[in-house]
């Protein structure tokens, strides 16, 4: 071949060359030696001018791998070498590959094809700026005509092969490296958009046009169904192109009126966006009739192919039909700018067709439960979720009614009742084709459901109809399911709670179905209930209940889903489709969802009955009781002004022509109608109080309690007002603080019950009261600890383990109260922490080898500061710092230099963990001390504790540095925790570290550099922010004409060598390389400006340096340039001044976001 | 305040008292201590379930031996009580090795302590010795005891002066 690289071969060494990669690739495959027989193959696409022994291997060799190996090489060389091969040479490796393909089209190792055609293609790609115009349509030619099917089916299919390829590395996410700048890859993406893509997929029409007969009439050979398939997957590959320059029409009224939604909703959750392709396409795509035929094709051929199962998970069938579920994606200008007509009739189209997959759901499910293909019925569930995502509810049930006496939302429903019968059937397996159904169904009613506009196009009668019913089954479905898995034994293991958190946003999506038929579906859930309850009563110990307790367990969660949101920390509301879904009920008493609140609750009160509560109050049913009421007390006790109307009165008023009001208000005010608020709340306090102290043990039901329902009920001010004033409130309250009862819970929930008891004291009105409440509380917890802890025979008792168990009890409700620190209780949990701090010294020292006590110290001093700090004035801040100052030093002589030995690695292991969280809980404590400075500054007393604050931070510093290496900081929260404390601290005591030590100032700047270089953002502007303020500080110190940081030297790599420079000068050096090399990331341009203005400024002549010695190693002129116009902006325009002032540093911050800009696309390289 | 006085801890200091104490294993967490088999455990994993979907909780607990690193595995209804091991930690000065591989340690009350041997360990055992005796620094070995057993868990170098 003319032109082919390399000097005139030596067959022997050529032989040699073969032997060796063949040896090497068979190597690979047993995996004996793998990385010699790496080292090999590597050399080969290392090597120099290698492609005459390539070639010499594809053409001889009887190992495919080697054959891949050696295609692969001819990629990677001829990329490295492109600069030095002639163009001759180029031009004949890409006509050498190509004809590679075509002329071993029909051998079995269809990958050793794929490669080289995958390597023609990155070289073409290569050259694709360089190559004249007529060259490439030369290439294109060929191809073409082998792909219309000239050549034969091989041959066509190869060539089909060959642009898929292309199309591929030609596409941003799956481009191979080239080392070329991203405007090079840019550019190739829009040409072969603009002036290539569009061809192609004609040729692809053209090779399934001219193979369709023959298939449908079952002639055709096995490798025409080969390049037909290949054809139908590139369709698809084109369709899934990003498609970025093209034209959009303006959002157009009528259009939104048709009844297509104006938000088309992209289905993230499958994976698939829309396909806008532009006008351009128009005609190929739409105006030809391209759809309709593909749609023939598949009917017709599904249709001559039924009495084969096989054939539905043929290529052929496949590729066709995900090409179809693409094309229902399609939106955008591609449709002419009409009323949407032409967009409308396209789905209808396709549904027309798609139908016949899905229907009767009911028959095609049973055969697929018999061994059928489901694919064909899920990606016709897919074709509809597309379908639904472009329509509004009423347009998308109207669509199937042209050809059906029925709407699409029934087909749905019926749909969707299968999928639900055949994921509870097999609820244990994983990924069954009923678990997907129902997956891509459930979204489907999520897109109607949860359209916006629901007000403008309500659901119709038969939608309403068609989702009750729907709903019904997915009940007795689940319930069945329920009493069948009653005796199965439960394991909280590790996926627990990822299968919970599955569970609830799939009963969420069912309570949206409930909710749409809301005025059938509660009453149905109220008589499911009663009959429950009923059942319950009559078994009077006889009958195991066990069954009905997990159907009213199962009940009890969606029944909370349909009444209740859960939106987590947000203030919820009743759902609006309840308060609008009952306009006709007037009284209270006939309301659905009222009667089936209160016979919810009037049955949970049962369980205050000892004998009722043993009975069949099992552990389970609590907690589901539990969570349920956590969600209704949220959402139905609404605050009073609210529920009785003051605020929305005149509102009301207004739209009462629509009869819905009274039913709304009824909704909002009935659950503190006649006192009924007062006893639910009353109820909750007693029900906890149970739960806590009768069911011994029960972690997860007691965790619901303190961090749930109590949390929930705490945090709302107009219940926790309520609440405090209970008289079982009070007992609740005493039991805590000098019973024994509660000791029995584990040590979180000690705290966490601390916490909320305490919160509920800023809900107290009078203030005496309220600090009354909490030294009744918390006093008794802070005696005992003192009282203890000044024990005479302290020393000999301490180490028994129900000491410590009773200290760590006591510790975690000290920092459970800590955590609750607000405004108005500040000053009563100070005065309760001032009394134990002596105390915690000498537990400290006592407990110095009880890792778990010395741990539960820490953090309550790391709570008690974060509360108290911004509280604190110049007095109780010298005392609280003189106390953390203290117990850093005891802590440090205790851990410094000591060396664990164990015999168990694993127990070696958990020391370390142990260390590491005491090394987090001690960064977090410097970082709160550091935050009571900033804030310090407001008054002025705070001097002379500020210098105090200072001296903590470094003794605390000295004694974390140490410990912390690199290698710990690839841990992120540990990382996290670091840097925020370093940053903190060179931004509020710059001077300080002019005055460190080598070693420590050392050991912080080579933390900064690692943090610089780390791929957590967070982090990354951490060490932004620290190396501003210390640059900020050298620059300022050095403008009143003092060292500032002068007397720090730095080691660094500088282009002659290590040199010792100042830090200033480093870090403007890796500052530039971070912005020039690496992929920086723009949302940190901000930072980065702020950190490179003051390095700037002290460095200048370094920069200077710098940049002239940048752009001369530039060997491209235009890149040249370019960059140094770049770097002429970014210092010169705005009026860039030379201060460190707030309107100088937003000047830079642009500059320097445009100079990034510019650079991007010729600096960084792919 | 008087209501305190039932938070008093009960354990007397006297001579003879229980080896371990008990504790409802729903309150026992990871890193905590627990008795399996007879040996004093160090809690690395617990995971809860339950007989049937109604019935009560039980806890299984991964313990490891904190004297022999070995593995021990036990379930227990989470309302019921498990033991916990007392486990102390003593810090003695190190005054002499000898031959035979026993330290002498000096108590806190001025006596010596002689019957531990240096962990069996050789690494471990060779950090004392070349600490203690070529380079002659003054150490400090924490000695763990639980159950009526003790074994040398920790080293510290105390610098220069002691």
């Amino acid at each position: 071949m003319q032109g082919f690289p390399g000097g005139a071969p030596d067959p022997q060494q050529l032989q040699a060359t073969m032997l060796a990669i063949e040896q090497a690739c068979s190597l690979i495959q047993v995996h004996m030696n793998p990385s010699e027989a790496e080292k090999v193959i590597s050399s080969l696409h290392s090597s120099l001018m290698p492609y005459q022994a390539c070639r010499f291997i594809l053409e001889t060799s009887h190992v495919p791998n080697a054959r891949f190996q050696a295609a692969g090489a001819i990629g990677d060389a001829a990329v490295r070498e492109w600069g030095i091969l002639s163009d001759d040479n180029k031009r004949s490796l890409i006509a050498y590959c190509l004809n590679y393909v075509m002329e071993h089209a029909s051998s079995p190792e269809g990958y050793v094809q794929a490669k080289v055609s995958a390597v023609a293609a990155r070289l073409l790609k290569r050259g694709w700026v360089d190559f004249p115009d007529q060259e490439k349509s030369a290439i294109f030619f060929e191809v073409e005509h082998s792909i219309r099917g000239i050549h034969g089916p091989n041959r066509q299919f190869a060539a089909i092969n060959f642009v898929e390829a292309l199309v591929s590395e030609f596409s941003p996410a799956t481009a191979s490296a080239m080392g070329l700048p991203k405007e090079f890859h840019e550019q190739c993406e829009w040409t072969l958009e603009v002036k290539f893509m569009k061809d192609f997929y004609c040729w692809a029409q053209a090779a399934v046009f001219n193979a369709a007969d023959s298939i449908l009439s079952g002639n055709a050979s096995i490798d025409e169904e080969k390049a037909c398939s290949a054809a139908f997957r590139l369709m698809f590959q084109i369709l899934s192109w990003s498609f970025k320059y093209n034209v959009e029409h303006a959002n157009s009224e009528t259009k939104i009126d048709s009844g297509l939604r104006s938000d088309a909703i992209n289905l993230k959750k499958f994976e698939r966006s829309l396909v806008k392709p532009g006008s351009m396409w128009s005609d190929i795509l739409i105006s030809s009739g391209h759809t309709t035929w593909v749609l023939n094709f598949y009917t017709t051929a599904r249709q001559k192919y039924s009495y084969d199962p096989l054939w539905f998970d043929s290529p052929i069938a496949a590729s066709c039909r995900q090409l179809i579920v693409q094309l229902c994606s399609l939106a955008g200008s591609v449709f002419p700018n009409d009323s949407g007509d032409a967009h409308i009739n396209h789905l209808m189209h396709i549904l027309s067709a798609v139908v016949l997959w899905i229907e009767p759901p009911d028959v095609i499910a049973s055969s697929i439960r018999n061994g059928a293909s489901e694919s064909e019925f899920l990606d016709g569930c897919h074709a509809l979720l597309s379908i639904a995502s472009f329509t509004t509810s009423l347009l998308f049930d109207n669509l199937l009614k042209s050809i059906r006496h029925y709407g699409t939302i029934n087909l749905l429903s019926a749909l969707t009742s299968e999928a639900v019968k055949s994921f509870v059937d097999n609820q244990n397996e994983e990924e069954t084709w009923g678990s997907d159904a129902l997956d891509i169904s459930l979204e489907i009613w999520n897109v109607i459901l949860g359209d916006f506009d629901a007000d403008k196009s309500p659901m119709s009668v038969d939608g309403a109809i068609a989702a009750s019913n729907l709903f019904k089954i997915i009940v007795e479905s689940h319930l069945k399911a329920a009493a069948d898995s009653a005796f199965e034994d439960t394991d909280d293991a590790e996926y627990f709670h990822v299968s919970v958190s599955k569970r609830d946003e799939q009963l969420a999506l069912y309570a949206q179905i409930a909710r749409s038929a809301a005025d059938t579906t509660i009453p149905f859930l109220a008589q499911l209930f009663s009959e429950r309850f009923a059942r319950l009563s009559q078994t009077n110990g006889e009958n195991d209940p066990t069954q009905t307790l997990e159907e009213l367990y199962w009940l009890l969660l969606i029944t909370s889903h349909v009444l209740t949101d859960s939106g987590e920390g947000e203030t919820l509301l009743i759902p609006e489709a309840l308060q609008a879904g009952f306009p006709n009920v007037v009284e209270v008493a006939q309301h659905p969802v009222v009667t089936l609140s209160w016979s919810i609750i009037n049955f949970s009160r049962q369980c205050l009955d000892p004998g009722i509560r043993a009975r069949y109050f099992s552990p389970r049913l609590m907690e589901a009781v539990i969570w349920f009421l956590a969600r209704w007390v949220a959402t139905y006790l609404v605050p009073l002004d609210v529920s009785r109307g003051q605020v929305s009165r005149a509102e009301i008023d207004n739209v009462d022509k629509h009869g819905f009001q009274h039913s709304r208000k009824v909704l909002n005010s009935f659950a503190w109608e006649n006192n009924q608020g007062e006893l639910v709340l009353d109820f909750v306090v007693l029900i906890s109080m149970v739960a806590l102290t009768t069911y011994q043990g029960e972690n997860e039901l007691q965790t619901l309690i303190c961090q749930k329902l109590l949390a929930t009920v705490v945090r709302r001010k107009h219940t926790c007002t309520f609440i405090v004033q209970l008289d079982s409130w009070r007992d609740l309250t005493r039991a805590f603080a000098s019973g024994r009862s509660l000791f029995s819970l584990s040590g979180r929930l000690q705290r966490s019950l601390a916490e909320t008891l305490a919160c509920a004291a800023s809900c107290i009105k009078d203030p005496e009261a309220s600090v009354q409440y909490l030294k009744d509380l918390m006093g008794p917890v802070a005696g005992c600890l003192v009282e203890n802890a000044s024990r005479s025979d302290l020393k000999s008792v301490a180490q028994k383990a129900d000491v410590v168990f009773m200290v760590c009890c006591l510790l975690e409700r000290l920092r459970g109260a800590a955590r609750a620190t607000q405004p108005r209780t500040q000053k009563v949990l100070f005065e309760m922490g001032h009394t134990v701090m002596n105390s915690l010294l000498t537990l400290l020292e006592v407990y110095k080898n009880q890792s778990a006590v010395i741990y539960m110290i820490l953090k309550f001093v790391v709570d008690f500061v974060d509360g108290q700090a911004v509280f604190l004035d110049s007095n109780e801040t010298s005392v609280l710092v003189n106390f953390c100052l203290r117990l850093l030093q005891i802590y440090s002589s205790h851990n410094i230099g000591k060396v664990m030995l164990s015999l168990s690695s694993s127990l070696r292991n958990e020391l370390q963990a142990e260390k590491y969280k005491d090394l987090r809980a001690l960064l977090r404590l410097l970082t709160n001390i550091c935050s009571k400075d900033l804030v310090g500054f407001l008054s002025d007393s705070s001097i002379e504790g500020s210098q105090d604050i200072a001296e903590v931070i470094y003794v605390g510093l000295d004694i974390v540095t140490p410990l912390i290496s690199l290698d710990l900081l690839k841990y992120p929260k540990l990382s996290r925790d670091y840097f925020a404390l370093v940053s903190h601290l060179l931004e509020v005591y710059p001077e300080k570290v002019a005055n460190l030590n080598n070693d420590a100032f050392a050991r912080i700047i080579g933390s900064l550099e690692f943090g610089l270089c780390n791929q957590d953002s967070d982090v990354v502007e951490r060490c932004l922010t620290a190396v501003n303020a210390l640059a900020s500080y050298h620059f300022k110190e050095r403008l009143g004409g003092r060292g500032g940081l002068s007397s720090q030297l730095m080691e660094s790599e500088g282009s002659n060598g290590t040199l010792q420079e100042s830090i200033s000068s480093h870090f403007l050096r890796l500052m530039l390389q971070l912005l020039l090399f690496e992929d920086f990331r723009m949302e940190l341009a901000g930072s980065a400006a702020d950190a490179l203005l003051p390095l700037l400024l002290c460095e200048h002549g370094l920069y200077q340096g710098l940049v002239q010695e940048l752009l001369e190693k530039q060997q491209n002129p235009t890149v040249k340039s370019r960059l140094a116009m770049a770097f002429h902006n970014l210092t010169n325009s705005n009026n860039l001044s030379s201060l460190l002032d707030r309107p100088n540093r937003q000047r830079f911050r642009k500059n320097l976001r445009a100079f990034l800009g510019d650079i991007s696309g010729f600096m960084q390289i792919k | 305040m008087s209501d305190s006085e039932e938070h008093h801890f009960e354990s007397k200091a006297d001579a003879g008292a229980s080896k371990t104490y008990p504790q409802q294993a729903g309150t026992i967490r990871k890193n905590g201590y627990i008795v399996i088999k007879n040996r004093p455990c160090k809690v690395v994993e617990v995971s809860t379930s339950k007989t049937g979907k109604h019935g009560h909780a039980k806890c299984h607990f991964v313990g490891i031996d904190i004297f022999n690193g070995k593995k021990l595995e036990d379930i227990v209804p989470s309302s019921h009580n498990c033991d916990v091991p007392h486990v102390d930690r003593t810090d003695y000065q190190l005054i002499d090795i000898s031959e035979d591989g026993f330290v002498s340690l000096l108590t806190e009350s001025g006596n010596t302590k002689d019957d531990l041997k240096l962990p069996a360990d050789e690494t471990l055992n060779a950090q004392i010795k070349n600490g203690f005796g070529e380079e002659g620094k003054d150490m400090i070995l924490t000695v763990m005891s639980a159950m009526g057993e003790e074994q040398i868990c920790a080293v510290k170098e105390i610098g220069g002066k002691s």
